[in-house]
């Protein structure tokens, strides 16, 4: 319910969840589901802070089977719990910490008690077993571990949760940034936004607003801006932010989690991840979560590491690069000078207690896999907060999507797909393919390195507006080794008729310049011909390099291209400009040359409506 | 690869591509191509070259067939598209791609992987006779019938034509008067899909290897240039006259020339997935071949789809031991020829009882940068023109043209052929592929010769 004022809008809810991540997502559908009414807000997409940016392992747990048995613990339940509700976010692939021939007997030996300390399934493999399930794997290997690692997409994940939330009669506000925190008589009672465009689904050129939103509960999930949060109340959150890289490679070179059987240390992890494989990290501490040094030696560290566990990384091709940062926290005095020692347990931090100012609790540290058990505590303390009873059922209900399905099916027969294409659209759609897919109209392919049809992004984009990024994260169209090169364009096209020519036009250059962005680290050998190709493809054939249509007023005047040429121009045939085989300069048709040629330029002509 | 100057070298050899899964897998079944889409821009250059995707607008084409496929696989699953098999295996894509992406060596391991998931029971049983377990092998066979479609036997039987021809060979007149028959004809298009428009291949009164023993082996022997002849089964058992030439053509030029035991190269195998048929096929071949390249022969085809198989297919997708060896020192006939002699010279001044000719490049010569190689030579003798009929696809590609399912795409792929063929001066077709030469005379009602027959008829007595 919200009221119109002269300074904006102003709306009240419950509780307000600051933060669009997994935990945000998490918690807003945790307390939609036991009847809280609940709002959402984030300041890009979801996923857009560190959620979007992790490298997208499911934990079994044995990663921390040595240094941190709790959080190993609670991993391996929540991936059996996420194997559940969320499957069409999982894969389950499996994983193995691969020892080579400098790493620890010791260590290998630690790990492998650990994995079973914690009930985490761990079965021991000879190098040549763990050769035989990765071929790949390099020649040196002495043994292997292989756990129930598996691989997750956070996007999806966090789109199902939002999805859920919203199906729960929930609110979620993307683009919409906490611009102040409303702060009466010592207590938290709300959050001012800034919608960019307007509330609901962004569209580009949409002019912004402000809004209030009083709540009885206020929950900043925000990570490592946690901190940028608290000072709008005056507390002081210390959240440690640490970077760390991700390489994306173009293929598969691994369907299993590799893991390098040794203690903690950087570039020790590939994950096969949809199409390509993921290789990561490092662990450095930063001072600003948005603003830090993205530098080439940290890529370059990951391939080195890396190709000793998948020799073939070495010259493989890589698409891109990202970074992201982990939000560890420790409590006030704890001192560690090593990020990589920090805790990777969560922290609630309810300022009542902490702070003396009441109405806000503040989550931090964690980490994906156990997303959902984080929601559920924080929704407890919320729920104790507001005297609500309610079960929490989240471990149960499984996400949207994630409702029975298959992919064993005959996509041909069932979606008029090419076997491949049908399988990925179904992996990624889950239970939602059916209603997606079987529009009974035309369905080509837009993304074919992703095989990602004019369906999928239409309903993609039903929920994300004229956002291109957006519908993006929801299908992974543009997310393969062209990187949007023969695919933006025909994304946007999907925009059209519904939005105006402009407004595709600023979604188009947004969405090609967030591809391009992650490619600068990746620019050479394939990539760097990949990239000069998409540039001179886009620079001829759409003007991108400097195109007179943006030229403020008048700009081009589309309309008269789509409506033909008016009747007084194309008059006399033959002074026609020829380009499309139409008439040739010497004034004849082609349908005048005999046999097969005529025949083909016809049918050329024929195809035309299609494109 | 065929210039005169240089050899190949093994280094040379071996930079074709960026990786070497076939260290890796042992089974070509199993090989995993994925990083081969490394090499992929997209640009679709091979799509603009496929000669199916020209006529068959449901052919996704050679892009999503080979790099786009591969990179959408996962693990181990079986979702390979079944139009993998509308693809003719011309290869022309390999030789589009600017940026070397193994487009055949996909497409192969993908359709031998589909074709290998229709008939799962037939192939462990025939697993099971190999080893010798026969009470297994018929606890599988009896799941064959269900699993084994009419158009899978057809497949098989057209990939194994050697075995067929084998057969036929040994009654050849019955053989040619049964298969010519208009009923035999129209039961295979009716219940074979063999389409009845083809008129089968007549087999020789006498083999081309029956002919070699008879005259004693080879005529002339000498240490320094020595050639083992892979002769293929369609000169063995169909135009044993291509052979002949072959033989005294060399002999001509004083080469010591030997015929090796051999089987079928594998083309039509590749063609139709059926990879363990080529695998046994390429053992005994690779054996056998690399028994005289150690000994320091050459080996010599004349068929391009042959010499394309040793060279290129076989280290493609097999790993046995002297694969390599094999691939490096083979060679088409006509190429070997204008690398170690002067042939300009020698035609120059000869004179060839021969009709004008119109020749036809096969896809599979042009791959090994061939497709010259004829209209060059020719050039030289004044007595006969050589016309060349463009670079159009015959449409036959091996067995493609003889599915009746594909037989209309195969006319109207060759149509542009037939055309030029017309249009040029002569009225007999030249080509170097016995499967492009069926499609010529099918579509002209033409003779189709070969170029060894040419050079025999300039400079063999």
């Amino acid at each position: 319910m919200s009221v119109h004022t002269s300074s904006g809008t102003e709306s009240d809810t419950e509780v307000v969840v600051i933060g669009g991540g997994s935990t945000g997502c998490g918690i807003a559908r945790d307390l939609a589901m036991r009847g809280v009414e609940v709002t959402l807000v984030e300041k890009g997409n979801l996923t857009h802070g560190t959620t979007g940016r992790m490298h997208g392992l499911l934990h079994s747990g044995a990663r921390y089977a040595v240094s941190d048995q709790e959080s190993a613990r609670e991993c391996i339940t929540e991936t059996r719990v996420l194997e559940d509700i969320a499957s069409h976010c999982v894969e389950e692939t499996g994983g193995l910490f691969v020892q080579l021939e400098e790493d620890d007997d010791a260590y290998y030996e630690e790990k492998l008690q650990g994995c079973r300390d914690c009930d985490i399934p761990a079965e021991e493999l000879t190098a040549e077993q763990a050769r035989e399930v990765e071929p790949y794997l390099t020649n040196e290997a002495q043994r292997a571990i292989r756990v129930p690692d598996g691989a997750i997409d956070p996007f999806r994940l966090c789109v199902a949760n939002a999805a859920d939330t919203e199906r729960h009669g929930g609110r979620i506000e993307t683009h919409a940034p906490v611009t102040d925190l409303l702060v009466e008589d010592g207590e938290v009672v709300g959050v001012e936004i800034q919608h960019e465009s307007g509330p609901g689904k962004r569209v580009h050129g949409k002019e912004g607003e402000t809004e209030e939103i009083r709540a009885e509960y206020v929950v900043n999930a925000t990570g490592a801006w946690a901190g940028r949060i608290g000072e709008m109340a005056g507390l002081d959150i210390e959240v440690r932010p640490s970077k760390g890289v991700m390489v994306v490679m173009n293929v598969r070179q691994v369907d299993t989690v590799i893991n390098r059987c040794k203690p903690k240390g950087d570039a020790d992890i590939v994950v096969p991840h949809e199409t390509t494989c993921i290789l990561g990290t490092t662990d450095e501490e930063v001072s600003d979560p948005e603003e830090y040094p993205e530098e080439q030696w940290e890529v370059d560290l990951m391939i080195d590491e890396l190709s000793k566990l998948v020799p073939l990384l070495e010259d493989a091709r890589t698409i891109r690069s990202y970074w992201g940062v982990r939000p560890l926290y420790e409590p006030p005095d704890t001192g560690t000078t090593d990020p990589t020692d920090i805790s990777r347990q969560f922290f609630l931090l309810d300022h009542a207690d902490r702070d003396g100012v009441a109405g806000m609790t503040s989550i931090v540290g964690g980490k994906l896999t156990t997303y959902r058990l984080m929601a559920e505590e924080i929704s407890n303390h919320v729920c104790e907060q507001l005297g609500v009873e309610g079960e929490c059922t989240t471990a149960e209900e499984p996400l949207p999507g994630s409702e029975d399905f298959s992919v064993l099916r005959d996509y041909m027969e069932e979606f008029g797909l090419r076997s491949p294409i049908g399988k990925r659209s179904v992996q990624r759609l889950g239970s939602k393919a059916e209603e997606v897919l079987k529009t009974g109209e035309r369905n080509p392919v837009v993304c074919t390195c992703e095989a990602v049809t004019s369906a999928e992004l239409r309903d993609a984009i039903s929920h994300a507006g004229t956002d291109l990024n957006a519908t993006r994260i929801r299908t992974r169209a543009s997310m393969g080794n062209c990187q949007g090169g023969f695919c933006c364009h025909r994304m946007a096209a999907e925009l059209s008729p519904a939005y105006d020519e402009r407004v595709v036009r600023d979604s188009l250059d947004e969405l090609y310049q967030e591809r391009f962005k992650g490619q600068r680290h990746a620019l050479w050998g394939e990539q760097l011909s990949q990239a000069m190709l998409n540039h001179a493809l886009h620079a001829t054939t759409m003007n991108r390099d400097r195109d007179p249509a943006r030229k403020e007023e008048p700009g081009i005047e589309y309309g008269a291209f789509d409506a033909g040429p008016s009747p007084g121009v194309s008059g006399d045939g033959s002074t026609r400009a020829t380009a499309d085989g139409g008439v040739r300069s010497d004034g004849g048709t082609p349908d005048s040359g005999a046999g097969r040629s005529g025949k083909s330029a016809k049918k050329r002509e024929g195809e035309h409506g299609d494109q | 690869m065929s210039t005169p100057e240089s050899d190949p070298t093994p280094e040379e050899h071996e930079s074709e591509t960026d990786f070497d899964p076939a260290g890796v897998f042992e089974d070509p079944t199993e090989m995993d191509l994925r990083p081969g889409a490394d090499s992929c821009y997209k640009c679709s250059t091979c799509d603009t070259s496929c000669p199916v995707a020209e006529v068959d607008d449901d052919f996704p084409g050679p892009k999503f067939q080979g790099p786009e496929q591969w990179r959408l696989k996962q693990g181990d699953d079986q979702d390979i598209d079944p139009s993998i098999t509308d693809c003719s295996n011309c290869m022309r894509c390999d030789n589009a791609c600017p940026s070397s992406v193994p487009l055949s060596q996909m497409h192969n391991t993908a359709r031998g992987e589909y074709v290998e998931g229709q008939a799962p029971s037939l192939w462990n049983a025939e697993d099971s006779l190999a080893e010798g377990e026969y009470r297994e092998a018929l606890t599988y066979l009896r799941d064959v019938p269900s699993e084994v479609s009419i158009e899978f036997l057809r497949n098989r039987v057209l990939s194994n034509y050697g075995t067929l021809a084998g057969l036929g060979s040994k009654v050849p007149r019955l053989a040619n008067l049964v298969m010519g028959n208009r009923i035999t004809s129209w039961a295979n298009d009716r219940f074979f899909g063999i389409p009845s428009e083809r008129d089968f291949p007549e087999f020789a009164d006498r083999t081309f290897r029956e002919w070699w023993r008879e005259r004693g082996g080879p005529k002339v022997e000498r240490e320094d240039k020595r050639v083992a002849y892979f002769h293929g089964d369609y000169s063995n058992y169909n135009t044993p006259e291509v052979a002949k030439a072959m033989v005294r053509v060399y002999e001509h030029f004083g080469y010591e020339i030997r015929v090796p035991t051999q089987r079928c190269s594998g083309t039509p195998m590749f063609a139709n997935g059926m990879l363990r048929d080529a695998r046994r096929a390429a053992a005994v071949n690779i054996t056998n071949l690399s028994e005289f390249v150690d000994r320091g022969y050459d080996v010599i085809a004349s068929c391009t789809s042959c010499s394309m198989a040793l060279r290129q297919e076989y280290p493609e997708l097999f790993d046995f031991e002297g694969t390599r060896e094999v691939s490096i020192h083979t060679y088409e006939a006509l190429e070997y020829l204008r690398i170690h002699e002067d042939l300009e010279e020698e035609l120059g001044e000869s004179k060839a009882d021969f009709p004008d000719l119109a020749y036809h490049a096969p896809c599979h010569a042009r791959n090994q940068g061939l497709d010259r190689q004829a209209i060059e030579l020719f050039g030289e003798l004044d007595s006969v023109a050589v016309e060349d009929v463009g670079d159009s696809c015959s449409g036959i590609s091996g067995t493609y043209g003889w599915k009746s399912e594909k037989y209309e795409k195969s006319m109207e792929i060759g149509g542009e052929m037939f055309e030029h063929m017309k249009d040029a001066q002569g009225e007999t077709g030249l080509t170097e592929c016995p499967t492009c030469a069926m499609q010529m005379g099918h579509g002209t009602g033409y003779d189709i010769r070969h170029p060894l027959e040419v050079l025999e008829a300039a400079l063999v007595d």
